[in-house]
């Protein structure tokens, strides 16, 4: 029956030579359908909405929301859109829209330059529509080609024709074909969030200190869960993503998570890129404290026992990320603002670099201090997290202003001792009004910082671009924020060694929790009944 | 009629045959930066005196490179140190090459070919050694 069919088959569709080619052409597509990737169940080089050229990323975003109806309504809701982030403990409104860093220091005025990594097209100053549909990039987040790029300056734009940058420079960027990168979208990989989250501060690994490009492709001893050749997690692996809500936010993070492994299905509200989102509450088995020499005293049952009581005053990241940049990328530790306007023998502008290249001093920046491997600094911290806004009063001393302060003690019960990068700088503020400001430092008009050199001008015209009030007159103040470490997990043999907090004495004072207030004096090798 | 069908068949078989043609691979570059990095910066960095980062060449530098297939000054091929032999002969030590050890060595190669033409000094994204 079957041969008489195909035969019936052939004969009926020979009939006319339109038929026929009609079935050639579904029996090629077949192939082609075959021949496509396994992983995802759609071909978008197939889709008649991306057979055209692409104007601009609007007119792309337009074609995409004809099959994703509610992609881009689902983003708008996000902080990749809003930049703006209220934190629920203390009612602070946070976000990149809001916050004044110690980087570089804040958006206002400067939109063109930072919103390069924004999740849209356009946002050139505060009359940005944050409700049109069309201004949603998608393929910020989408791209698998590798060739789609926002320059600073474009306002979130890619190059769409051939133009030169930086300006000046003399190199020269080619256009993004953006009928490519849409035909070929796919689902978010770590080079799509390390496009932005590494390069941060205004360059990679600038920032974070757990963050930077070694993440692309790294090694176990870089990240043990991001390895390339190992278990090679996306970043979505753990802040496993519905309707494009990113969990795990910095503005406000989980200090303390005890609870059992997340299963399946039991999401709620609850932060699914904690450590014990997966490996639980109780970590630490007989059977891998076996394969160690136990201290004196323990078998590997007490030594597994031992080691998961830590974890009610440790965060799990204490011992496991034991130095920030180990990628080979060194990260910005000190930026002094106020260091910024020197000039050459021929009066203009200088950059200076270290031996390997990085710059450590731009006369339109300041002057910088890098680190690779750097051991972190250890706070007590519970989870919340309190800015200091524009607006808000500080007063200059000897010691730090916070950009930022964790709360937390030794005996609130709900706080751990987390690693932290402390990026210490000496930016501008205003003397008189006791405020932080934010300069107006990007940019080739006649106020921009990189300009004018001049800084009463530059933060005339940040202060009034973000709506603040400014006296008039600039001073330098030295300013310090905290940064949680949580990137960059070593493997089980780069982990810090017991020594390495734990004095011979019993003590805390010489190692790395020396400077940690309320630890208790006590023999390292006590064994745990 | 006869010449008809056979005309129709001839064109059955080109329009059949296209799809796959043009489905020849297409180099994964996310593939070749892990190659890269792991194989070549690695043995570059331990026996070779340093690494050479993607950006230190143009596009047109590397298709050259790669197409003359001259590894160290011509004294071995290039191909050699892409192919299963190779990767095989360093798996117990090389992750990565363990890792690609069953990938076909066209594919590896256009891997790489696509991952430099990405990183060069001109490409879309250049990248340096890390």
């Amino acid at each position: 029956m079957a041969h008489q069919y195909q035969g019936a088959w052939f004969v009926r569709c020979r009939g006319s030579a339109g038929g026929f080619f009609n079935l050639l052409l579904g029996m090629a597509w077949l192939f082609h359908a075959a021949a496509a990737g396994a992983a995802s169940t759609a071909d978008h080089s197939k889709f008649q909405q991306l057979q055209q050229e692409f104007k601009s990323g609007q007119e792309l975003t337009r074609a995409c929301l004809a099959c994703h109806t509610e992609a881009s309504k689902q983003v708008m809701k996000t902080k990749h859109w809003t930049w703006e982030a209220l934190n629920p403990d203390t009612n602070q409104k946070l976000g990149k829209k809001t916050l004044v860093n110690n980087f570089c220091i804040g958006i206002p005025s400067n939109q063109p330059y930072c919103t390069s990594c924004h999740v849209g097209y356009g946002w050139k100053d505060n009359s940005f529509d944050f409700t049109a549909e069309e201004n949603v990039d998608c393929l910020a987040c989408h791209d698998t080609t590798g060739t789609y790029r926002k320059p600073s300056g474009l306002a979130g734009h890619p190059v769409y024709k051939e133009m030169e940058f930086p300006p000046g420079s003399g190199e020269i960027v080619r256009p993004v074909n953006l009928q490519k990168v849409a035909q070929k979208v796919g689902k978010t990989s770590r080079y799509n969030c390390v496009a932005c989250h590494s390069y941060g501060g205004g360059g990679d690994g600038v920032k974070h200190g757990d963050l930077d490009s070694s993440l692309e492709a790294p090694d176990m001893d870089v990240d043990v869960h991001m390895d390339a050749t190992g278990l090679d997690f996306n970043c979505a692996t753990c802040h496993a993503t519905t309707g494009h809500e990113v969990p795990g936010s910095r503005y406000a993070p989980v200090a303390k998570d005890r609870s059992s492994p997340l299963l399946r299905g039991m999401l709620g509200k609850r932060n699914p890129a904690t450590c014990e989102s997966c490996h639980g509450g109780q970590p630490h088995k007989a059977d891998t404290m076996a394969r160690i020499k136990p201290l004196p005293g323990h078998t590997a049952v007490s030594m597994a026992a031992m080691v998961n009581r830590h974890g009610e005053k440790l965060a799990c990241q204490t011992c496991h990320i034991p130095a920030m940049s180990r990628g080979g990328v060194p990260t910005k530790m000190v930026w002094d603002w106020s260091a910024a306007g020197k000039r050459g023998p021929d009066g203009k502008p200088v950059v200076e670099k270290d031996a390997k290249g990085h710059t450590v001093y731009d006369s339109k920046k300041g002057a910088f201090v890098l680190g690779e491997n750097v051991i972190p600094e250890y706070v007590w911290f519970n989870g919340e997290v309190k800015y200091t806004l524009l607006g808000d009063k500080i007063r200059k001393g000897s010691g730090y202003v916070p950009i930022n302060r964790f709360g937390g003690s030794p005996n609130d019960g709900k706080s751990r001792i987390w690693p932290v990068k402390v990026f210490r700088g000496v930016q501008p503020y205003d003397p008189v009004n006791e405020t932080l400001v934010v300069p107006h430092i990007y940019g080739t008009d006649p106020a921009a910082y990189g300009v004018s050199f001049n800084w009463e001008k530059a933060v005339v015209a940040g202060m009034a671009d973000a709506g603040a009030p400014f006296s008039g007159k600039v001073d330098f103040i030295k300013t310090e924020m905290l940064w949680p470490l949580t990137h960059m997990v070593a493997p089980r043999a780069g982990t810090v060694a017991c020594n390495e907090c734990h004095s011979k004495s019993g003590g805390f004072s010489e190692g790395r929790m020396k400077n940690v207030p309320g630890l208790k004096k006590g023999p390292l090798f006590k064994p745990t009944p | 009629m006869k010449l008809q069908e056979s005309i129709l068949i001839g064109l059955a078989a080109c329009l059949l045959g296209a799809p796959l043609m043009a489905r020849a691979y297409e180099g994964d570059w996310k593939r070749g930066n892990v190659y890269y990095r792991m194989v070549c910066t690695e043995c570059h960095t331990s026996q070779a005196g340093g690494a050479i980062g993607p950006n230190t060449r143009t596009r047109a530098e590397w298709t050259a490179y790669l197409q003359a297939d001259k590894h160290a000054k011509g004294k071995d091929s290039l191909r050699s140190y892409v192919g299963k032999p190779y990767r095989a002969s360093i798996a117990s030590t090389n992750k990565a090459a363990a890792k690609f050890a069953d990938v076909p060595d066209e594919e590896l190669y256009e891997d790489l070919k696509a991952f430099v033409a990405r990183s060069a000094k001109d490409g879309d994204a250049p990248t340096g050694c890390r």
